[in-house]
C-alpha cells in the first residue's frame, strides 16, 4: 500500500470536507466576521484550525451543545429571569464554537482596559474627594450632581490603596472596521465572570485535544486574583483579612455566580440578615457568636446596601454599614457610588478623563455619544431619531435601550416624548454594526450542525488592588436570534467561550 | 459557621432523610400486603396513620386506595411531607448553601430534584411500585455515600449529622410502629408464618434484614426486631445508634461554638432519650406497651428539635 498517497488522499478528502462545510456558510453582508472573510471563508491561522476542527466534527457539535446544556442544568449553572414565574431557573444558552483573540490583539486590549479602569477609579475618588476634574471644567459638575448614581454617602470614605472599583467589566464591541470599541463600562456589580470559567470548563471536557493543541490561556486563576485584590483593600491592621460575599439571596438573577465565586474563593456567602454592625465594625452571626468581617464583596446595589442611609425599606442590606466604612472598620468592593463612572452620559467624557488623570492618549476608542441634555445635539438626534440607538443614562442590563432602525413608529414616538421631557436621562449613539461570529443555529438534515453568523459582544474583567489584574479572556455574549443586536441574557442572548491565544 | 447556614444544613439533611424514609415506609407497606393478603378494604390506610396524615389526606382525596395513597405519599405537593415536597425542600436548602457542599453532592441533589420534577403516577406503571421505591432508595444511598466520601468532618458535617440522626430516630420508631397500625395478628398467629414475614418486611425496609440475621439467625420474632431496631449499639438504623450519634455530634458543636452544653446537658430531652435507649430492655418495653414507648421516643425527638432551633439556628 502506498501510505503517502493514502495520506494525501485523506488530506484532500479532509480539505474538501472543510471547504464544503464552509461553502454553506452565508457571510454577513456588512458586519465584521470574527472568523471568516467577506466571502465566508475561514481566515488563516487559529481561525482556520478551528474551522477545520468544526467541519470535521460537525456531526458532533450539535450533540456537544446539547451535552453542555445538560451539564449546566444538572450543575445548576442557571440564572433567574425577573418578571418570569417565581423562581424560574434557566440556563444561559451556550454556543460551543469559541471566539478566538490572538496574542497581539489581546496585549493591546489589556493595556487599554487597565488604562481605562485606572482612570475611572481615579474619577470616582476625585468626585467624592476634591472634585478637581469638576473644578477644572473637564466634566460638568451638574452632570455628576444630577446623576442617578451619585451618592452623597460616599464622601468621607477612604479605601486603602485608593481602590473604589475593585471589579470592572468593560463591554467591548468590534465594529465593521474590526476595531474594538468600548460600548459601556460596568463598575457597580458587574456579573458574568462565572460563565467565563464554567464555559471553559465545559469546553475542556468536550474538546480537550483542541484546546491543548491550539494553546489557549487559562482563566481559572480569576477567583484567586479576585481574592488577592479583595485582601489588598482590607483596612490596615488586618493581617489575614476575613472576606465575605454579600448576596441578595437565592432569587437574585446572578445567585449562581455569587455561590460559585464564594466557593472558589473559600469565603462566606452572606445575606444582609447574617451581618450586624457594632462599635464601628462589621460582624457575621455565627453559631459560635459574632465574627468580624474585614472586606465585604457586595453584589447588591447601593440603594439596598444600608437602610439607614439609602432605601429605608431594604431588607437586603446592613443597617449602619456606611458608618462602619467611614470609620475604616471594614472595606467594601465595589465602593459606594462608583456608578457615577459608568453613567451613560459620563461615558462621553471618559477619553477626557484618561487624558486628565493619566496624561495618556486613550488606547481603546469609545462610540460617538451625544448627550441629549445639550439642545444642539438633541435637535440633531430628534431630527433623525430612527438612525440612532437611544440609551437611558442610569440603567444596565440592556433595559430601556431603543435601537432606532429597528424600532416601531410608536416606540420612536414614545422615545421622542421621553427625551423631550427628561433630556438629562438619555444619550444617543450611532448604530454600531457590531461584529458577528459563526454560531450553531440548528442542525441540517444530515445531522451536521448548521452554522450562521450571529452578533456578539465581549466583556473582559479587570481587577484593581495593589496592582491591576486582567482576566485573559472574558464573556463573549451572542445574540442567538437572527439579526438581533441585543446579547443580554435577560433578552435571549447566549454565550461562547473566549480563547485568548498564548502566542 | 453562620446560623443561617446551620439552619439550611440541618433542614437539608432532615428533608433528605425524611424523603428516604417515606420511600422506605411505602416499601414496607407494599411488602406487608404482598406477604399477607388482607381482607381490609383499604390496605394502604395504615400508611397514613403511621405518618399522622389521615386528616390531610381526607381533605384532598376520597378513599385511601393504593393509587391515591401512593400519589399523596409520593407526588402530592400539598402534602408537606410527600417525597417530592421533601426533595424540593432539601434542594431549596441545598441551593442556599451549595457553596458549602462538595460539587459532587450538589450535583447529585440537583439531578435528583430535576428528575423528580418529571414524576407522575406513570412511574409506578413503568417501574413497578417495588422498582420505583427501590431505585429511589438507591439514590439516597448514593447521596449518603457521596456525603461520606466528599465532606470534611467539621462542624458543618456535625450539624448535618444532628439533622439526619434526629429524623432517622423518629422514623425508625415510626417504622416499628407500622405493624401496630395493621390488623394485630390473632394470638395464635404470633410467631407464625405471616407474623414472621411481616417482621422480615419491616427489617428489610430498614436495610436491616441481613444484619439482623447475623446476630439472631433466621429466628425473626418481635423481641429480636425490637431489640435490634431500638437498642442495638452498632446498627446505623437503630434508634440507640442514631441518638448516640446525635449526642456525639451535638457535643462537638457545643464545644466548637464554645457554648454551655444544652442538648447534651444532663436532664435534657437528648440525654433522657439516650438514657432510655441505652438502659432500656425489650422485655420491659413489650410489657408496658411498644406503641406507647415509641410515641415517647417521637415526643422526645420533637423536643430535641425545638431545642436545637432555639439554641443554634434561630437568629434575631
Amino acid at each position: 500500500m502506498d501510505w503517502e498517497a493514502a495520506g494525501r488522499s485523506e488530506t484532500a478528502a479532509l480539505l474538501s470536507n472543510v471547504a464544503s462545510f464552509w461553502a454553506a456558510y452565508k457571510a454577513h453582508p456588512e458586519a465584521y466576521d470574527e472568523m471568516c472573510d467577506r466571502h465566508g471563508c475561514p481566515r488563516a491561522g487559529h481561525s482556520h484550525m478551528l474551522a477545520e476542527f468544526l467541519a470535521t466534527h460537525a456531526q458532533k457539535f450539535d450533540e456537544i451543545r446539547a451535552r453542555a446544556d445538560r451539564m449546566f442544568l444538572n450543575e445548576g449553572v442557571t440564572f433567574n429571569v425577573y418578571g418570569d414565574s417565581a423562581g424560574a431557573e434557566r440556563i444561559f444558552p451556550f454556543d460551543p464554537i469559541p471566539r478566538v483573540i490572538d496574542a497581539d490583539t489581546w496585549a493591546t486590549l489589556e493595556a487599554g482596559l487597565i488604562q481605562r479602569v485606572k482612570a475611572l477609579n481615579a474619577f470616582v475618588g476625585d468626585v467624592y474627594g476634591e472634585g478637581a476634574i469638576l473644578k477644572d471644567g473637564v466634566v460638568p459638575t451638574d452632570l455628576i450632581k444630577t446623576s442617578s448614581q451619585f451618592r452623597r454617602a460616599a464622601f468621607g470614605i477612604n479605601p486603602p490603596n485608593g481602590v473604589h472599583i475593585t471589579v470592572a467589566g468593560i463591554d467591548l464591541v468590534r465594529a465593521a472596521d474590526a476595531q474594538f470599541r468600548v460600548l459601556e463600562d460596568n463598575v457597580r456589580t458587574p456579573s458574568g465572570v462565572s460563565y467565563v470559567i464554567k464555559n471553559r470548563l465545559v469546553m475542556t471536557r468536550l474538546v480537550p485535544e483542541l484546546i491543548r493543541s491550539i494553546g489557549v490561556r487559562s482563566v481559572e486563576h480569576y477567583p484567586a486574583d479576585l481574592l488577592a485584590s479583595l485582601c489588598e483593600i482590607a483596612p490596615s491592621g488586618a493581617s489575614r483579612p476575613t472576606v465575605a460575599l454579600l448576596t441578595p439571596g437565592a432569587y437574585n438573577s446572578a445567585f449562581f455566580e455569587h455561590v460559585f465565586l464564594s466557593q472558589q474563593m473559600g469565603i462566606e456567602l452572606v445575606e444582609g440578615c447574617d451581618l450586624v454592625c457594632a462599635d464601628h465594625k462589621l460582624y457575621m452571626k455565627t453559631v459560635g457568636g459574632l465574627r468580624q468581617v474585614d472586606v465585604l464583596y457586595r453584589r447588591i446595589d447601593d440603594d439596598f446596601l444600608d437602610p439607614v442611609v439609602f432605601r429605608p425599606d431594604s431588607m437586603l442590606g446592613v443597617p449602619g454599614l456606611t458608618a462602619v466604612l467611614k470609620a475604616g472598620g471594614a472595606a467594601l468592593a465595589n465602593g459606594i457610588g462608583t456608578g457615577v463612572a459608568d453613567d451613560k452620559a459620563v461615558y462621553a467624557y471618559t477619553p477626557a478623563m484618561i487624558r486628565y488623570y493619566l496624561a495618556e492618549e486613550p488606547i481603546l476608542p469609545i462610540v460617538d455619544t451625544y448627550l441629549l441634555r445639550d439642545p444642539e445635539m438633541r435637535k440633531m438626534v430628534l431630527r433623525d431619531i430612527d438612525q440612532y440607538v437611544v440609551k437611558p443614562t442610569g440603567a444596565s442590563g440592556g433595559y430601556g435601550v431603543v435601537i432606532g432602525p429597528r424600532a416601531s413608529d410608536r416606540e420612536l414616538a414614545e422615545t421622542r416624548e421621553h427625551i423631550e421631557n427628561y433630556p438629562d436621562n438619555f444619550i444617543a449613539q450611532p448604530v454600531v454594526q457590531i461584529s458577528v461570529h459563526p454560531t450553531i443555529v440548528g442542525h441540517r438534515a444530515d445531522g451536521c450542525a448548521e452554522v450562521a453568523p450571529r452578533h456578539i459582544d465581549f466583556r473582559p474583567f479587570v481587577l484593581l488592588g495593589e496592582r491591576p489584574r486582567v482576566l485573559p479572556g472574558g464573556l463573549t455574549r451572542v445574540a442567538l436570534r437572527e439579526g438581533s443586536l441585543i446579547v443580554n441574557s435577560s433578552q435571549g442572548g447566549g454565550s461562547k467561550d473566549t480563547w485568548v491565544m498564548a502566542s | 459557621m453562620l446560623r443561617r447556614i446551620a439552619d439550611h444544613l440541618f433542614w437539608m439533611a432532615r428533608y433528605l432523610e425524611r424523603a428516604e424514609w417515606r420511600a422506605r415506609l411505602a416499601d414496607v407497606n407494599y411488602h406487608l400486603l404482598v406477604e399477607s393478603p388482607t381482607s381490609d378494604p383499604h390496605p394502604w390506610a395504615p400508611l397514613l396513620a403511621i405518618t399522622g396524615d389521615n386528616e390531610l389526606f381526607a381533605q384532598y382525596y376520597e378513599a385511601p386506595s393504593e393509587t391515591q395513597v401512593l400519589d399523596f405519599f409520593t407526588f402530592e405537593l400539598r402534602n408537606p411531607s410527600s417525597i417530592l415536597t421533601c426533595i424540593n425542600a432539601a434542594r431549596d436548602n441545598a441551593r442556599n448553601l451549595r457553596h458549602r457542599l462538595s460539587s459532587e453532592l450538589w450535583l447529585e441533589i440537583n439531578t435528583l430534584y430535576l428528575e423528580a420534577q418529571g414524576w407522575s403516577h406513570a412511574v409506578f406503571d413503568q417501574q413497578g411500585v417495588y422498582g420505583f421505591f427501590n431505585d429511589l432508595r438507591n439514590r439516597f444511598h448514593r447521596l449518603a455515600g457521596i456525603s461520606y466520601a466528599t465532606l470534611p468532618r467539621d462542624i458543618e458535617f456535625d450539624v448535618m449529622t444532628v439533622g439526619t440522626m434526629l429524623e432517622r430516630a423518629e422514623n425508625v420508631s415510626r417504622l416499628l410502629d407500622s405493624k401496630y397500625h395493621h390488623l394485630l395478628p390473632r394470638v395464635e398467629d404470633i410467631g407464625g408464618t405471616v407474623d414472621r414475614m411481616q417482621w422480615a418486611a419491616v427489617l428489610r425496609s430498614a436495610s436491616a434484614l441481613e444484619a439482623y440475621r447475623r446476630v439472631y439467625g433466621n429466628h425473626i420474632i418481635i423481641d429480636g426486631v425490637v431489640e435490634f431496631l431500638l437498642f442495638d449499639a452498632g446498627f446505623p438504623r437503630s434508634c440507640r445508634f442514631c441518638i448516640d450519634q446525635l449526642q456525639e455530634a451535638a457535643a462537638r458543636i457545643e464545644h466548637e461554638a464554645g457554648s454551655q452544653p444544652a442538648i447534651t446537658a444532663p436532664g435534657s430531652p437528648g440525654a433522657k432519650l439516650a438514657m432510655a435507649l441505652r438502659g432500656g430492655s425489650t422485655e420491659g418495653v413489650l410489657r408496658s406497651g411498644l406503641h406507647e414507648f415509641l410515641m415517647e421516643v417521637q415526643d422526645l425527638c420533637a423536643d430535641i428539635g425545638s431545642m436545637i432551633f432555639d439554641k443554634y439556628l434561630r437568629f434575631e
